[in-house]
Formats: structure tokens, C-alpha cells, sequence
């Protein structure tokens, strides 16, 4: 990290009880610079390079990938946790459904595992839920995973609770662990581990005024002594040989189990003996075997999804991505739909650097699409046989809530399309407007005839990057945030990734697993498309990665790191029509739409215009069989 | 017949051990469902012949006159007559003056390719060729297909041999290698049957090679011609280079001086279709453009060079091209008309600094070249880390060693 003046080691933790012990010494350190944070955020800071070193959930270490671990010390538990239980009214072999609190991935992971085996590899129905509504869902054949407070406040209540580290221990024989210290390869030398084993030993001796200086913050006096026997006596700080080859087999299970990518045990100091003795590095899975196990549809971790794109060749990551695609779609049939791109309005308060397209406030060549107009183009989508408009627009602070209310019944009455409308920044805009929460937003537009949600605006969603080219843009989190609220009520998005400003590799694998998370929490996204930010005057941006190449390999990476996203689209709009059908052998299976409008791209000077006629042809050309589909990705016709 | 085909597999081994094709070969790779397998295996060759070097140069295009007598089915750039609209024929001083205008940054070749107009006096295309060394001594003049040159030979009562002889004598240098079409009779006699055949087109090669002069090769795919005509043309043109090859190789070995020509590049081009006779077929698409150069590439196993030429597939594609075999991109042009005609959205000329870009994209190396493949200029490797392929350490040869027999 060039930027980076301080030498300090950044130093991030989990801001739980169980981490203090381990971390709290740090504070003040003159050669450690520490923040805290919830785990999701703690992991963002790893993947997103903003932090050195992180105390962080071992689940999240193997999605990053290619981590070291400070020896010595870790959250561990040899037998019961006690903060980490399903509870239930009835015994597990009986639960129908389990409630998962989605944000601690090691919980879930550890919870699915024993449930397999305890169960023989049956599995109740999983549903996510926060950690209020988890607890309150326990109830019948329902019962939850809850962790860290909230489990040790219910301890002894529900009927039955199953520890899930001693389920573990049970089950294997060894210890559990939970967390531990991460950073990349070379992130902290011998001095800097020194700092970090020193304040396990202090922290060591603090751990009763730790404990009591929690359950006072919390208000919580009535479990001072719970809290002081967990930290002395259940959680174990130590971790030792028997302790890597727990997590070792935890990282083993979970990886069979398709839970998390492949991931290892190794040790800072095991990297520093090896530069010490000239001994050669532990030996690197092979290029061959990690492109082997992409196109088996394994899971990936970002380290090894940036290998990929560093070190692949073009033909292997195509071949591997149209492995993927033939598997998760075996009739080798590509998938078009007829729709229609209208903006209805290019009036924005946003002015990203990277658009052409809006006008401000006042701007004479601002508009707003009257009825006519509108009218016009949907009449022209009927008879073109059109399923769909998708709709979007400029964040036009005239237009209140009522407006696209009104608008959107017009459409379905007179119209009766499909309506995919208004990208996370635009519901987020008519939110802050409004003074109303997202979700009352999404659920009044669906009354009134929303359908899905484009996943525009995703740019990449690293803020790092988003800041830089879109300084009032909306943040990661808000954009995902959105997308999380409508799927959670059944709305279906896709999801999108524009590439190729100021983002790196690592920026953009990062992209792809935070849509990848967030997938594996809700299912709502259908389909993926990337393309490149798209040049020209009136932009304010310099282009970075790009061309055709570029963006072949970029889809087949992102078509071998999504692999719980059932569809990705070839981008014909932005890349031309004839880079469009070559994409369908870099793992798409869509061809995208065949009316086209789209403003914001095509005020950057893309224009590419072809019928259903050429587009079938293309798809033909590219060996597949071609249908129509509507935003569901249902086949409206037999494929031919 | 599918039966008897053989496998990919075999065919993969036979490229391997660097065994020559069939034409059973040909026929698989071009109906292989994969096309990345084809593509990898034509990059396999193009790496081994050429590694990550990408040659470019810098040519301006001319067409003098689209007065044309004959009435090919996709040509779109010929007026039949010199009086009908949109016909032109340029004087010898405008021709001249295209050049003129360009020499502050003179490009190093000019490729001049017309109809075949019936009115001209032979002493205009001589006229035509002493008058742009005038201007520029070293330009390289890459001028008149083998069609043309087979007309000059008919029209003005002389043998390929007069005609060559006496347009080298006014500065020709080399041919271009338009004109080829798909040379199979069945195919020929319909699109273009009105003007030089397949065997008259090899033969104008044939003499020119044995005069000392380097020659292209084209195909013109994508009409009405099946993947058989495609693999038959590929043939001829493999036969032909053999020949070119043992003599200019004998020639060498005998201490003789005199220079003896081959084919250096063929160049695959897709059929545009608006504003031809051929109106109502599609144009090829992307994929059959990229399979097309790698199985040329494959089968061409005699050929040093294959190139993606990016007016007839567009930049973008070509570029992909660098991929599936090609490891030329043609040059700058300038000032592309036939295509354009055809209703190709190419732009008509792309300078230097845009193919260098296309190239390092690509994650290969940039040379610029002269007519003959001498090295102008050498780039380095992308200055894009990112958007270069894997860093590769390919060692190859600079040239293949016939070139470096025969040329040097
Ligand atoms: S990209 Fe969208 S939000 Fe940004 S300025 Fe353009 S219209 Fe506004
Ligand atoms: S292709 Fe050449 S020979 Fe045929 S009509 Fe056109 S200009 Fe004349």
C-alpha cells in the first residue's frame, strides 16, 4: 500500500467480549494503530487491505484466502462454548427449520456441519434471520442458532440447547476455533508478532476486569460471574498444535461440505523459517488443479479468484467458465429477452465522473419522459412482442414517491409489462427524500407494479474505488443493504459489476464475493453482467483496465468466483455484438436484451443496435440452441 | 463421412508432434462444438512461431478506380461502368497527391487494389507506380491483386511475366493478396465468374514468387461456400507455398543470389454482405471470424504469418483474434474503402498508438514491421499489468527460419 505513511501496524479486532482478552493491551501501543468493529467489517478491512492484521471469525479467513496466522493464540474452546448453541423446544432430529443469524459465517458453517453429521446428512430448512427474529422464531419444530450475548442471556431457558463446540469435540475430538489473528503473507514481522503475544499475557491477567467492565457497560451485573467463568474458563486462549489441526479439519469438513472455499493453517512464523533456511515456500496448489477445481464449480476464495486473474491463461479460463456454464445449464441453450431500455429522466444530483448522461437540476437539456412518450415506447415494446420495460433514471429530486406510483400503475394497466425498475441508488434517493425507510419504499412500488430490480449502480463495490468516481454515490453497504431488503421480499435482482476506472484485481474479486455473500444469504440475485466503464468526452475519469480481452477474462473469472448465481449475462450493449457472442463461450448464457436504449451508456458513445433475428443468429453461430425468456429467466418459448 | 473424421484428439497429438493436416483434419476443427479447444490449439502454434510478438505496420490503402468490369456477387465497392453514379477514377495527380498529403508522417507501404477497368492505358498503372516512388524512393508499393494482374495480362495482350516485369521495372514490390475469393470452381462460378479462376490466381503467385517477389493470400469466407470449399481453398494455397518454398529453398542452397519469392501472410476475410449481390445473406459472425483464423492457422502449417485483419472484423474481434492464431493485425490503412462500402462499421483507419494498445491488450508485444516482416520498431510488453495475459517468458524465433534463409 503505497498510500500508507504510518508504519504503524493497523490492528482490527471483533469487538466481542470473548477478543478482549487478546487485544484490549494493544490500546495506546505507540506502534499499533487499533479499531474494532463488528466481524463482517473486520473481514472488509482484511480483504480491502485497511488493516495489517485482524482478530478476526476463522470463516472469513477462508474466504479471503491465502492468510497467516499469529501462532499461540486464538478464541478456542475444547468442549463447551457455550455462546455459540441451537436451541430448540424440541430435540434436533425433529426440527424442521433451523433460524440462522447470517452475520458469523464460522457459527453457521460449524451449525450446518454437526447438523449434517449428527443427522446423517439430513437437513432441516435453514432461513436467515437477524438474531431478534432467530430467537423469536425458536418455537415448535423450529429452533435457532444463536450466538455470543444472546445465547449466554437465554442460557438454561429452552428445552434444548446444543453446544456446538462440544458437539464438535464430540464428533472429532478436538478443539474448536473460533477466531484467531489473520493478516496477508509478510504482513508482520518477528518484532510486531512480539507486540501482539505480549498483550495475550497481559490481557491474560486482566480478564475479571474485562469481564466485569463488560457486564457493567452492558448493563448486565445479574451475569458478572457467567461472564468471568466464560472468559476464564470456557474460552480457551492458547492455540496450539492440536488447535491448527482443529481448524485444519474445520477448514477440511466445511470446504467437503461446499460451505467454504479450500483454504490452509499456516503460520507467519512458518513463512519466516522458510526465508531464514532458503527453503523453498510450502508448496502452492498448482495452477492446473485450482483451474480444475473452478471449473468443477468449486468455491473459491478471493486469493485464489485473483491468482486466477494474474495468472490464468485466457483459453483456461474460458474453458473452465464454459465448463460451469454447461453444468449449471446442460441444454445448451442461450437465453434472450425482448425488452426495452427507457430513461426517464436524466435529471441527477449525483454527477458520477464516469456519466455522460445526466443534466443537473435547471439544466435546459434536462428532462422528465411524459405519458405520451412513454406511452409511445411501451407501445412500441407490445408490438415488438416485448415481456419487459426496465426502467431508470437519474436521481431527479422533483419527482416524489407518488410520481412513480402513479406511473408505475399506468404502465401495468395500460401496458401490462414487466416492469424492472429503479437501481439501489434510486430507491435509496426516494427513501431519503421521502423520510421513509427502504423497505416501505420497495413495498409501496410493488404495489404498485414493480417486478425486480436492476442491478445497476454496483460500479464496484469496494468504497475505496466508489469514492473515487462517485463521490455522492451511495455506499457499498447501502447498495447491497437495498438489494437485501428486496430480495428478502421476494423480489428478484441481477447484479451487475462496471470495471475498468480507477479499481485494481483485488478490488474487483472483492466485488464479486460481497455479491457472492450476500447470495448465499438471501438467493435473490438471478443473473450477473460486468462490462467496462465506456469512454468518452464528457466524462471526467481516465480509463483503466479494459479491452476486449480484458473483459472476457473479467466474465469468466466473475462466472467461476459466483457460483451460487444461476445466470451471467454477455454485455452485447457496451461490447458490441460480436464480442457479445464470443462472451457466450467465456461462460454466459444470456444474451441480454434485444431493444435497446440505454442512455447512460449510449451518451458515452456505445451504440449498438440488432433485432431478434441477428441475435439468434449469433447465438446459433455460437453453437447453442436460442430462447426467449422474461426477467425470471423462464423460457417463454421452446428454445430453436 | 462424420464417422470416418478424425477425432480432436488425434488431431491435437498430430499439431503437437507437428504433423501436417488433411483435409479430414480441416473438416473437424471446423465443426468441433468448442471453439476455446480450436482457439487454444492455434494459439499453440501461433506461440510456438511467434510467441507474444505482434506485428503491425504502418500502410495506406488506395483504390484508384472502382470502374470494374466484372460483377463479383459481394462486391459492393464496383461501378460497372466509368459514367455511372458514384463511379471514379482518379487522375494520376490525384492519386499521387493521396501520398503527398501524408508525408509528414509517410506511412511505410502502400497497398493499391481496383477494378478492373476496361479504359485505362497500361502506361497509367506504370505512370501510377513511378510517380509514388517520386514522391517517397523507399516507399514499399504492394500494389494490384493477382485478378488484376491476370487482367492487365488478357487486356493489354501480355504474359504474367511481361505485366510483373514491367510494374516491378515502374517500383512494384510486392503483391497483395486480394482476389482469392474461395477458389473452388463451384463456388468461383458463381460469385465471380467473370474473372481470374483459382488456378489463374495461383498461377500469377506462382510467377511472381519465381521472379523474386513476396505475395499475400486471402480467402473470402462467409457467403455461400461451405466449410469443404474453405479447407479445399486452404489446400491450394498449402500446395502452392510448398512449391514456392522447395525452390526459393533450392535456390538458396545452390548459392544462387536470385531472390525467390513465397507467400508471407494469408489473411482470412469475412464477407460483408450490404450493397452487394449477396444482400440478403448474414454477414459471419464473430465466432465462425475467430475459428476461421485458427484453423487457417492450423492448417497453413507452411505460412509464417496469419492475420487478423481488423477492418474485416473490427477492431475488437481482431483482437481476439491475437488469441485464436493471427499474430498480425495489418496496419493503420488510413483509408479503408471496400469494407466500408460492404457496410463494415469499422472505423477507416486506426493509428499506431491504437494498435499498440490493441496489442498490449491483448497481452502481447507490439513490433512494427516493414512490407517484409523486418523489424521498424520494437515496444515492450504491456505497460498494463493487469490486462496483460500471464507474464510469459515464450521463447521464440524472430523469424522462421525459411524467411531467414530465403530474405536474408
Ligand atoms: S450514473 Fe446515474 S447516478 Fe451517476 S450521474 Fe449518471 S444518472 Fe446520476
Ligand atoms: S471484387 Fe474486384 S473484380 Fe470483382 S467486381 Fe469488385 S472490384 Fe471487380
Amino acid at each position: 500500500m503505497s498510500e500508507r505513511v504510518s508504519t504503524k501496524l493497523r490492528v482490527s479486532a471483533v469487538e466481542y467480549l470473548n477478543a478482549q482478552p487478546l487485544y484490549l493491551a494493544l490500546a495506546g501501543n505507540p506502534d499499533v494503530e487499533l479499531d474494532t468493529a463488528l466481524p463482517a467489517e473486520v473481514a472488509r478491512r482484511v480483504a480491502e487491505d485497511e488493516t495489517d492484521l485482524a482478530l478476526m471469525p476463522v470463516a472469513a479467513a477462508a474466504t479471503i484466502g491465502d492468510l497467516r496466522l499469529v501462532r499461540g493464540m486464538g478464541i478456542c474452546a475444547r468442549g463447551k462454548v457455550r455462546s455459540v448453541v441451537i436451541v430448540s423446544e424440541r430435540p434436533l432430529e425433529e426440527l424442521t427449520e433451523v433460524s440462522l443469524d447470517l452475520s458469523s459465517r464460522t457459527s453457521v458453517v460449524l451449525a450446518r456441519l454437526v447438523i449434517r453429521h449428527r443427522l446423517g446428512g439430513k437437513e432441516p430448512k435453514y432461513v436467515g434471520r437477524v438474531a431478534a427474529d432467530a430467537i423469536a422464531s425458536i418455537g415448535g419444530t423450529t429452533g435457532a442458532v444463536v450466538i455470543g450475548d444472546p445465547a449466554l442471556r437465554i442460557e438454561g431457558k429452552p428445552a434444548y440447547t446444543l453446544d456446538l463446540a462440544e458437539a464438535w469435540r464430540e464428533w472429532t475430538g478436538l478443539p474448536f476455533v473460533f477466531a484467531a489473528w489473520f493478516g496477508r503473507p509478510g504482513a508482520l514481522d518477528a518484532a510486531q508478532e512480539a507486540i501482539i503475544q505480549k498483550a495475550k499475557v497481559d490481557g491474560m491477567a486482566r480478564r475479571d476486569e474485562i469481564s466485569d467492565a463488560w457486564a457493567k457497560a452492558n448493563g448486565r451485573d445479574e451475569l458478572l460471574a457467567s461472564y468471568r467463568s466464560y472468559v476464564h474458563d470456557t474460552i480457551r486462549y492458547d492455540l496450539g498444535d492440536e488447535e491448527a489441526q482443529a481448524l485444519a479439519r474445520f477448514y477440511e469438513e466445511a470446504h467437503k461440505a461446499g460451505l467454504l472455499p479450500k483454504a490452509e493453517v499456516r503460520f507467519f512464523d512458518q513463512d519466516r523459517d522458510d526465508v531464514a533456511s532458503g527453503s523453498k515456500p510450502a508448496q502452492r496448489q498448482s495452477l492446473d488443479t485450482l483451474l480444475g477445481r473452478a471449473a468443477d464449480g468449486e468455491r473459491l476464495s478471493a486469493a485464489e479468484g485473483e491468482r486466477l486473474v494474474a495468472e490464468a491463461e485466457l483459453f483456461d479460463l474460458g474453458l473452465a467458465a464454459d465448463a460451469v456454464r454447461n453444468r449449471k445449464h446442460p441444454h445448451d441453450v442461450v437465453t434472450y429477452i425482448v425488452d426495452r431500455n427507457v430513461n426517464y429522466t436524466n435529471v441527477c444530483t449525483t454527477s458520477c465522473r464516469f456519466c455522460a448522461f445526466y443534466r443537473p437540476v435547471g439544466h435546459p437539456e434536462g428532462y422528465v419522459l411524459s405519458r405520451e412518450v412513454l406511452g409511445q415506447k411501451l407501445q412500441e415494446v407490445v408490438d415488438a412482442g416485448g415481456v419487459q420495460i426496465l426502467l431508470q433514471g437519474g436521481l431527479n429530486p422533483e419527482l416524489p414517491i407518488e410520481w412513480y406510483e402513479d406511473l408505475f400503475r399506468w404502465m401495468k394497466k395500460e401496458y401490462g409489462l414487466g416492469l424492472h425498475a429503479l437501481s439501489p441508488e434510486e430507491i435509496l434517493h426516494i427513501a431519503q427524500m421521502e423520510k421513509l425507510s427502504t423497505k416501505t419504499v420497495l413495498e409501496r412500488l410493488r404495489a404498485a407494479g414493480l417486478d425486480s430490480v436492476p442491478g445497476g449502480g454496483a460500479e464496484i463495490l469496494v468504497d475505496r474505488v466508489r469514492r473515487k468516481i462517485a463521490k455522492a454515490k451511495c455506499t457499498s453497504e447501502d447498495w447491497l443493504g437495498v438489494m437485501r431488503v428486496a430480495h428478502q421480499m421476494g423480489l428478484r435482482s441481477s447484479c451487475t459489476m462496471m470495471y475498468g476506472t480507477v479499481d485494481t484485481a483485488r478490488d474487483r474479486i472483492q466485488h464479486l464475493v460481497k455479491l457472492r455473500d450476500l447470495q448465499d444469504e438471501t438467493g435473490g440475485f438471478t443473473a450477473f453482467f460486468c462490462w467496462d466503464f465506456q469512454h468518452e468526452s464528457g466524462v471526467r475519469i481516465e480509463a483503466g483496465d479494459h479491452g476486449t480481452m480484458f473483459y472476457l477474462r473479467q466474465q469468466a473469472v466473475a462466472r467461476l468466483m459466483l457460483d451460487n448465481v444461476a445466470h451471467v449475462g454477455a454485455s452485447w450493449v457496451t461490447q458490441g455484438p460480436d464480442v457479445g457472442q464470443v462472451a457466450l463461450r467465456f461462460g454466459a448464457d444470456d444474451y441480454g436484451s434485444v431493444m435497446f436504449e440505454e442512455n447512460v451508456v449510449s451518451s458515452a458513445g456505445t451504440t449498438f443496435c440488432t433485432n431478434a433475428g441477428a441475435i439468434e443468429a449469433r447465438i446459433h453461430g455460437a453453437g447453442f440452441r436460442a430462447v426467449r425468456r422474461n426477467v425470471r429467466y423462464d423460457w417463454l418459448n421452446e428454445p430453436s | 463421412m462424420t464417422d470416418t473424421r478424425p477425432s480432436f484428439a488425434e488431431i491435437e497429438k498430430k499439431v503437437r508432434a507437428g504433423e501436417r493436416l488433411t483435409a479430414e483434419d480441416g473438416m473437424t476443427l471446423f465443426h468441433e462444438p468448442n471453439l476455446l479447444k480450436v482457439g487454444a490449439l492455434a494459439n499453440e502454434v501461433r506461440e510456438r512461431l511467434h510467441g507474444d510478438r505482434t506485428y503491425f505496420n504502418r500502410n495506406m490503402r488506395l483504390e484508384v478506380t472502382n470502374v470494374c468490369m466484372a460483377s463479383c456477387l459481394f462486391c459492393s465497392f464496383a461501378k460497372l461502368e466509368e459514367h455511372m453514379p458514384g463511379s471514379h477514377t482518379m487522375t494520376l495527380d490525384e492519386a499521387w497527391h493521396e501520398l503527398e498529403t501524408r508525408m509528414d508522417n509517410p506511412p511505410s507501404e502502400l497497398h493499391v487494389v481496383n477494378g478492373l477497368h476496361p479504359g485505362l492505358p497500361f502506361s497509367y498503372y506504370t505512370d501510377l507506380l513511378k510517380g509514388f516512388k517520386r514522391i517517397k524512393a523507399d516507399i514499399h508499393l504492394k500494389c494490384f491483386t493477382a485478378v488484376e494482374i491476370h487482367f492487365f495480362a488478357r487486356h493489354y495482350g501480355k504474359t504474367y511475366e511481361q505485366v510483373l516485369l514491367e510494374l516491378r521495372e515502374a517500383g512494384l514490390d510486392s503483391l497483395p493478396g486480394g482476389g482469392a475469393e474461395i477458389f473452388h470452381p463451384d463456388v468461383r462460378s458463381r460469385i465471380s465468374h467473370d474473372k481470374a479462376t483459382g488456378d489463374d490466381y495461383l498461377e500469377v503467385h506462382r510467377v511472381a514468387h519465381r521472379l523474386g517477389m513476396m505475395t499475400n493470400a486471402t480467402m473470402l469466407y462467409g457467403h455461400i461456400e461451405t466449410f469443404e470449399h474453405r479447407v479445399d481453398h486452404l489446400l491450394r494455397l498449402r500446395g502452392l507455398q510448398d512449391e514456392s518454398l522447395a525452390l526459393a529453398k533450392a535456390a538458396a542452397s545452390n548459392g544462387g543470389t536470385e531472390p525467390r519469392g513465397i507467400l508471407q501472410a494469408f489473411i482470412p476475410l469475412a464477407f460483408h454482405p450490404d450493397g452487394n449481390g449477396m444482400k440478403n445473406l448474414p454477414a459471419p459472425t464473430a465466432v465462425d471470424d475467430l475459428r476461421t483464423l485458427a484453423v487457417s492457422r492450423l492448417m497453413l502449417d507452411n505460412f509464417e504469418h496469419v492475420k487478423a485483419y481488423w477492418v474485416s472484423s473490427g477492431p475488437d474481434v481482431a483482437q481476439i483474434g491475437l488469441a485464436f492464431g493471427a499474430d498480425d493485425l495489418d496496419g493503420t490503412i488510413v483509408h479503408e474503402t471496400i469494407y466500408k462500402a460492404a457496410g463494415s462499421n469499422s472505423p477507416s483507419g486506426l493509428t499506431e498508438k491504437d494498435l499498440v494498445r490493441l496489442i498490449r491488450e491483448a497481452g502481447r508485444i507490439p513490433i512494427e514491421r516493414d512490407t517484409l516482416y523486418r523489424v521498424v520498431k520494437e515496444y515492450d510488453k504491456a505497460a498494463m499489468p493487469e490486462a496483460a495475459l500471464k507474464v510469459r517468458d515464450r521463447k521464440a524465433e524472430k523469424h522462421l527460419s525459411i524467411l531467414k534463409e530465403i530474405v536474408s
